[in-house]
């Protein structure tokens, strides 16, 4: 069944792996399939491919990683304490290498008109709530990492919002990896789906217990109502030895409203696409970014923005530090549709070098084909100001602090976003401490 | 207190001091007067330490150390300050933030404790009595935004707050109006005191009436030539630089 794959990715689809979710179920193995016959056919991408140009396979591929037949079910409460941000009160929902753990996750006292559930659970309990959800916003053609998911689809969270109602907790979803004997990944489904007038707040942390080797190759799908609103943050710290995948893809319909705020500390490769189309108009979508990359570490973003409908608003701001040999990829696509009119989009990435080795590709792009509409890019790729330097230097603030102070101000723009007091502490407190250690050449 | 001999410094090939001489003793206000690019700015900057200039040969040594070789957090922390003429702006550095590893890594330096939070805003919020300058300036990133009179006088509030052994004010009544002047007088004088000494750079004599200063000295084309008590200020004030340059020539 496997033939055909990619060489190295065989595992990913592991017919063990299948043993749970929705087995038996007529559109879900169908879809599976058809995931399959893609990512066979379309084969490993090359740097030839303009996806995959500054961002080689070659790492993930050597590793063999294959997909973990057994659940964990060792895990106690206690035991992911380290994996909590203090202070931080959200209906919490634990994945343990891809798969829900209804132990870990304490979700009785959900407000009405919410559901929250493992996908595994879901597909076996009430299946049709997901037929023609799931893959309903990723479409029927996916990209290879995406039809990897879907081929092996199994586990994951489904969080549904019914009309109007407005969660005020953050919904947080924890992507935790536990170590294993072998390098392992993990393809966690996400399901978000917000109906008409309905509003919520969800954190997505990906991490590790330990610096354990294994690869997390995630999708998210949502899909935004009518004058929905969802704050969506996003923050992947990763294993430093880790592989870290998100395919995420958005659906606004009309007058909706997004704000997404991504996150990379994580991994030693990390790649990110985010895709985001419209179903009606007047809708709002802002992605806010911001990457660490040091040494050995590469983060790579693509952005697909499909402004199809007109009176559309979106932005796309993101910001990079990269120290040591680190690099980074910002690949941001905005397409305005022949009469998508009166789109408003504005497409961002600033980077900052704090050494001569690191190295950042960055193309945003812009094409319009509507005639009435205001679009702008821009991109920076600089270094800490002399200046600003020297005038907390002459406060008496020592260089690698000034040095810091600076470039957490540069981050800050982006942090101070976040909703939650404790998760900017959180983020804040992660950012500074991979800065104490960053090399400077 | 500060020993200056004979300083010579570049910028690329130009020089720009060219054998400066200035001795400033204990508790002395020194005003240095002077043309639009005759190096008064790279004066203070080669004090205190910024990069991109060249000492090419003399000295300065600040309580008989040797500044030169020091880093500008060191000359910092030893008690030199320098009120700047353009204010950095800071964006996204929160001004508390800064102000509270500003004064305690000086602290540190001296060998005080670190203040803890509340004595640390019982501080700022004294100072700022001082500056008249409003509170909500401490949740805002360094200068960034600031009016041209607010930056100027928050180096003074910076000043006040770090209490340093000799400042250096460059051109720090430019820009402000009649009333901020006065502020900002009040508040330089506040902080006079037989230890702490001052090297006040202006343009304009009607500072010098609020901060009356122990010498007035004229600097031109990298040189101070000329030193005088606070009535050079006013003779300056009435027929310009033109003459001492003149005389400078004939002699
Ligand atoms: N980084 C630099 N690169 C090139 N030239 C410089 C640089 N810094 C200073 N200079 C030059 O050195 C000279 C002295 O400049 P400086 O700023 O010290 O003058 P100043 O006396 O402070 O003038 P003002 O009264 O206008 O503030 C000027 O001619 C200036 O252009
Ligand atoms: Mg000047």
């Amino acid at each position: 069944m496997t033939a055909g794959l990619p060489t190295g990715f065989e595992g990913w689809v592991a017919e063990a792996a299948r043993a749970s979710g929705g087995r038996g179920l007529e559109w879900l193995d169908a879809q599976r399939r058809s995931a399959l016959e893609q990512a066979s056919a379309q084969g490993l991408p090359t740097n030839k491919d303009e996806q995959w140009r500054y961002t080689s396979l070659k790492g993930l591929q050597e590793q063999a990683f294959a997909l973990s037949a057994e659940p964990l079910t060792a895990l106690q409460p206690d035991d992911i304490e380290e994996a909590l941000v203090a202070g931080l009160d959200s209906h919490r929902v634990v994945l343990v290498n891809g798969r829900f753990s209804p132990e870990l996750s304490p979700l009785e006292d959900l407000p009405e008109g919410v559901r929250i559930a493992g996908l595994a659970q879901l597909l076996e309990s009430d299946p049709d709530v997901l037929r023609g959800e799931l893959n309903g916003v990723a479409g029927d053609e996916l990209p290879l990492f995406a039809a990897l998911n879907t081929a092996g689809l199994d586990d994951g969270v489904v969080v549904i919002v019914d009309d109007r109602r407005i969660v005020e907790r953050p919904i947080e979803l924890i992507h935790l990896s536990v170590g294993l004997d072998e390098p392992r990944v993990a393809q966690p489904r996400n399901l978000v789906i917000l109906n008409a007038g309905a509003q919520a707040t969800l954190i997505e942390r990906y991490l590790s217990l330990g610096d354990s080797l294994y690869c997390t190759n995630c999708v998210t799908e949502v899909s935004l109502g009518r004058d929905a609103l969802l704050a969506h943050e996003r923050i992947q710290d990763e294993s430093p030895n880790a592989f870290h995948i998100t395919g995420f893809y958005l659906r606004q319909d009309t007058a909706s409203s997004y704000r997404g705020i991504n996150i990379g500390l994580g991994a030693r490769w990390a790649r990110t696409d985010l895709c985001v189309s419209f179903s009606g108009e007047h809708a709002e979508c802002d992605l806010q970014g911001l990457y660490l990359a040091g040494d050995g570490q590469l983060m790579d973003y693509h952005l697909d923005v499909d402004h199809s409908l007109p009176n559309c608003r979106s932005q796309e701001n993101f910001k990079g530090i990269l120290y040591g040999k680190g690099r980074a990829v910002f690949d941001g696509l905005v397409f305005v549709a022949e009469d998508a009119q009166k789109t408003d989009a504005a497409m961002s990435n600033r980077n900052l070098m704090l050494s001569e080795s690191a190295e950042v590709d960055t193309k945003p792009q812009l094409e319009i084909n509507a005639d009435d509409v205001k679009c702008s890019h821009g991109t920076t790729v600089g270094r800490i100001e002399p200046e600003m330097l020297f005038y907390l230097r002459s406060r008496g603030i020592s260089a690698p602090i000034a040095r810091r102070m600076l470039c957490l101000g540069f981050a800050g723009e982006i942090i101070d976003k976040l909703g939650a007091e404790p998760l900017r502490d959180y983020v804040t407190e992660q950012v500074g401490r991979r800065l104490e250690s960053a090399p400077l050449s | 207190m500060l020993s200056v001999k004979g300083l010579r410094a570049n910028v690329g090939d130009k020089e720009i001091l060219r054998g400066l001489d200035l001795e400033v003793g204990p508790g002395e206000v020194h005003a240095i007067m002077g043309p639009n690019g005759s190096g008064k700015s790279t004066f203070a900057h080669v004090l205190s330490g910024r990069e991109g200039y060249e000492v090419t040969s003399g000295s300065a040594t600040f309580e008989g150390k040797d500044l030169l070789v020091l880093e500008p957090e060191e000359r910092a922390q030893l008690g030199l300050f320098l009120a700047f003429q353009y204010p950095v702006e800071l964006s996204g550095v929160n001004n508390t933030y800064f102000l509270k590893a500003a004064l305690n890594s000086i602290r540190k330096a001296r060998g005080e404790e670190e203040l803890d939070a509340v004595s640390f805003l019982r501080l700022i919020k004294d100072k700022l009595k001082i500056l008249h300058l409003d509170d909500s300036l401490l949740k805002r990133a360094v200068n960034a935004g600031f009016s041209g009179g607010e930056k100027k006088r928050n180096e003074i509030f910076q000043m006040a707050l770090l209490e340093p052994k000799l400042a250096i004010l460059d051109e720090t009544d430019s820009g402000l109006d009649i009333d901020a002047l006065r502020v900002v007088a009040d508040g330089v004088n506040a902080l006079r005191s037989p230890e702490r000494s001052m090297i006040v750079v202006t343009h304009y004599q009607r500072l010098l009436d609020y901060i009356q200063p122990d010498y007035v000295h004229v600097l031109a084309k990298g040189q101070i030539i000329r030193s005088g008590g606070k009535e050079l200020a006013l003779e300056l004030e009435e027929k310009g630089y033109g003459w001492i340059e003149a005389e400078g020539r004939a002699a």
